[in-house]
């Protein structure tokens, strides 16, 4: 995983609110291997960015060549909500997207970002509607989000403070995720799974035949 | 010191170590894998070049996407593509990933929870997890089973054999006295989630206990864990005693000889401490109760099956009434009605629930000599349960009766593997959900015991298995 500290890229307004995991990876998409060259960045928001005959929706951001190359996306509320399908983080991790901004996000949702690397940050509603209007007035523009110092630069360059939870942070700035985490306790697994394999001697094992 | 509880001894005898965020890392004994959202956890685990760290101390089980008809084929039996592509993909991640699987064409197949206890898997004291929300059904067996994610926890266990859990607060659940007749342990854990609710457990591990659950036999005890997650609890536990090493003994995992004699001791050291405490404790009387049946669309949704679909106005609580509002416009059912006239057109015998030798016997005392007026049909739990049925000759019985009987799996309880309840359909099913949609867009479900649901095949509605 690509360790996460300071990001300058184009920033894409998403203006729909309650955008729930069944828009962000549908369900016809569930049952596919999601491997290497055949990810789930097709299916993210498909039915968004695509009209009934798949054709590509003019309106959605970037389908317009000003966002084609965003890296980041600032959504509306409640992004994430409905279903704890963990493929809705691998779509918007294939599509391209590096970081996440909005008011609000499901905590499911937000969880499974992470463990895949890409930060989710939250501000009032207040502060997104202003940036939105900003990337509105002047598509394209880029925004940086400094993870570290945990701010984030908007377009007109006003430098707003967001919280992150310090676990979250240090597994984003690392580049780990929770096997990584616990893999650096791999000696004290080794040693419990001795002592109990010693203790608990007829611990039942199937084999493959 | 205050005694410790049987979940408290099982669950301190896993802890690896603590992080300072207060969740605890524990050692899996044993992780059961079904081929549902697992694809997600091994197409993963290939990107990332990782692999099983102990392959043996997992089981690949095929059950959830498997038809119950054309076995001989195989995978190319399967007419849908996808569900075949589902069953396939198991298949692959298993051998990929050098993992002990039964698969479809396994002599041993069937549900995973049938066949954790079936083959002597699950034993008292350890730590079992598996991406199903009844994992909890091993708990009859003094396991501590907990159900997991699909995708990050199963991928977190296969590479590391452990889980992050926090530690629930424990419940008791006492159910004391002598069940009457016809009054089995499917009626109980109703009873049960009818009074606390789907949420009266959640953040709980419960430990079932009391001179009723004692009485009852393994089967018995596995349909009451096994719809814990109906109250809302991950875990639910009973117990280990002579029952429980009567049932494990000799079977294919089971500890042998000197091992036998050792497990025993460490087994009966399990049991909660009569100075034990727990954070919550309730009681049930057994003789209060009765055969139940769901009328709604939530476990909870349940009543007596001498009592009537409730009226909406008559409830206080807003939430509740707009839910049983919704609910019996769901089931297409009036206020007042007697449960007993309610008319089905199907019924459906199997899944995690109910689909054990015992639970077989139990609907076919009922259907013997009888005809069924509804279609239905019968999935054992496993081959092992269908081999036993057999040589009972209660398959007989059932199709006899006018019902199919069908190859194992976890078909029509959520219908996964295409075997649904069609729209506006009403069926009596042994199952554990009825939920909208659970058996399939628009179905209606009635969830009930073996015995009631053959009693309401016999007469083409909810009856009561007592007057049979």
């Amino acid at each position: 995983m690509q360790p996460f500290t300071v990001l300058t890229a184009v920033a894409a307004p998403l203006e729909v609110a309650k955008v729930d995991t069944g828009m962000i990876l549908p369900g016809r998409y569930m049952r596919r291997h999601r491997r290497p060259g055949h990810d789930y960045g097709e299916a993210f928001l498909y039915d968004l960015r695509f009209d009934e005959k798949g054709q590509p929706n003019p309106d959605f951001p970037t389908n317009q060549p000003a966002y084609r190359d965003a890296k980041i996306l600032v959504t509306g509320s409640d992004f994430g909500c409905g279903s704890s399908r963990e493929g809705a983080a691998f779509a918007v991790l294939d599509f391209g997207l590096k970081a996440l901004i909005g008011s609000s996000f499901a905590e499911i949702f937000q969880g499974n970002c992470v463990q895949n690397g890409i930060p989710v940050i939250t501000f009032p509603e207040a502060i997104i509607h202003e940036v939105w209007r900003q990337l509105r007035a002047q598509p394209g523009t880029e925004m940086t989000i400094d993870l570290p110092n945990q701010t984030v630069v908007t377009p007109d360059g006003s430098v707003h403070h967001f919280d992150i939870s310090p676990l979250r942070k240090d597994r984003l700035t690392r580049g780990i995720d929770d096997i990584d985490v616990t893999l650096e306790y791999r000696a004290s697994i080794d040693a419990f799974e001795a002592r109990r394999r010693a203790l608990i001697s007829w611990l039942p094992t199937a084999s493959r035949e | 010191m205050s005694g410790r509880t049987l979940f408290e001894k099982v669950w301190g005898d896993h802890v690896v170590l603590r992080s300072p965020l207060g969740e605890e890392l524990l050692y899996v004994d044993f992780n059961m894998i079904n081929e549902g959202q697992s694809f997600l956890a091994f197409d993963q685990l290939r990107i990332e070049g990782r692999t099983a760290r102990r392959p043996q101390q997992n089981l690949a089980v095929t059950d959830h996407y498997l038809p119950t008809i054309n076995r001989d084929r195989g995978p190319a039996g399967i007419a849908n593509p996808e569900i075949r592509r589902v069953v396939e993909m198991m298949d692959e991640n298993a051998t990929e990933f050098k993992l002990p699987h039964v698969g479809w064409w396994h002599p041993d197949q069937g549900i995973a929870h049938v066949i954790g206890p079936e083959l002597g898997i699950s034993q008292p004291g350890m730590l079992i997890t598996c991406n199903d929300s009844h994992t909890a059904t091993h708990g009859a067996c003094g396991v501590l089973a907990v159900p997991i994610g699909g995708g990050n926890q199963l991928r977190h266990v296969i590479a590391t054999q452990t889980i992050w859990l926090k530690k629930p607060r424990t419940m008791c659940i006492v159910v004391d006295g002598s069940l009457p007749n016809a009054v089995t342990a499917k009626d109980v854990i109703l009873a049960i989630i009818g009074k606390i609710g789907v949420g009266g457990a959640t953040g709980f591990a419960i430990e079932f206990a009391g001179s009723a659950i004692r009485a009852m036999s393994m089967e018995g005890r596995l349909t009451i864990c096994n719809m814990s997650i109906e109250a809302g609890a991950r875990i639910g536990m009973i117990g280990p005693d002579e029952t429980t090493f009567n049932f494990v003994h000799g079977r294919s995992y089971a500890p042998k000889d000197a091992d036998w004699e050792r497990a025993l001791a460490y087994w009966k050291r399990l049991s909660t401490d009569t100075d034990a405490s727990f954070d919550r404790e309730i009681s049930f009387e057994a003789a209060q109760l009765a055969p139940m049946v769901t009328w709604g669309t939530s476990p909870e949704d349940c009543s007596p099956v001498n009592g009537v679909v409730p009226d909406p106005s008559e409830i206080g609580d807003s939430d509740r009434r707009r839910h049983v509002e919704r609910a019996l416009d769901y089931m297409k059912l009036k206020p007042a009605t007697p449960l007993q006239q309610i008319t089905i057109d199907r019924v459906f015998i199997g899944s995690c629930t109910n689909s054990r030798i015992e639970d077989l016997r139990a609907a076919a005392k009922v259907l013997k000599g009888r005809k069924a007026r509804v279609p239905g049909m019968v999935s054992p739990g496993s081959h092992g349960v269908k081999r036993q049925a057999e040589a009972e000759g209660l398959h007989q019985i059932f199709l006899d009766a006018g019902l199919e009987w069908r190859e194992p799996g976890c078909s029509m309880c959520n219908g996964s593997n295409g075997e649904l309840v069609a729209p506006g359909e009403r069926c009596a099913s042994t199952t554990n959900r009825n939920f909208e949609g659970r058996q399939g867009r628009g179905a209606l479900t009635h969830i009930m015991s073996p015995a009631m649901v053959a009693a309401a095949a016999v007469h083409g509605q909810l009856s009561d298995a007592r007057r049979m």
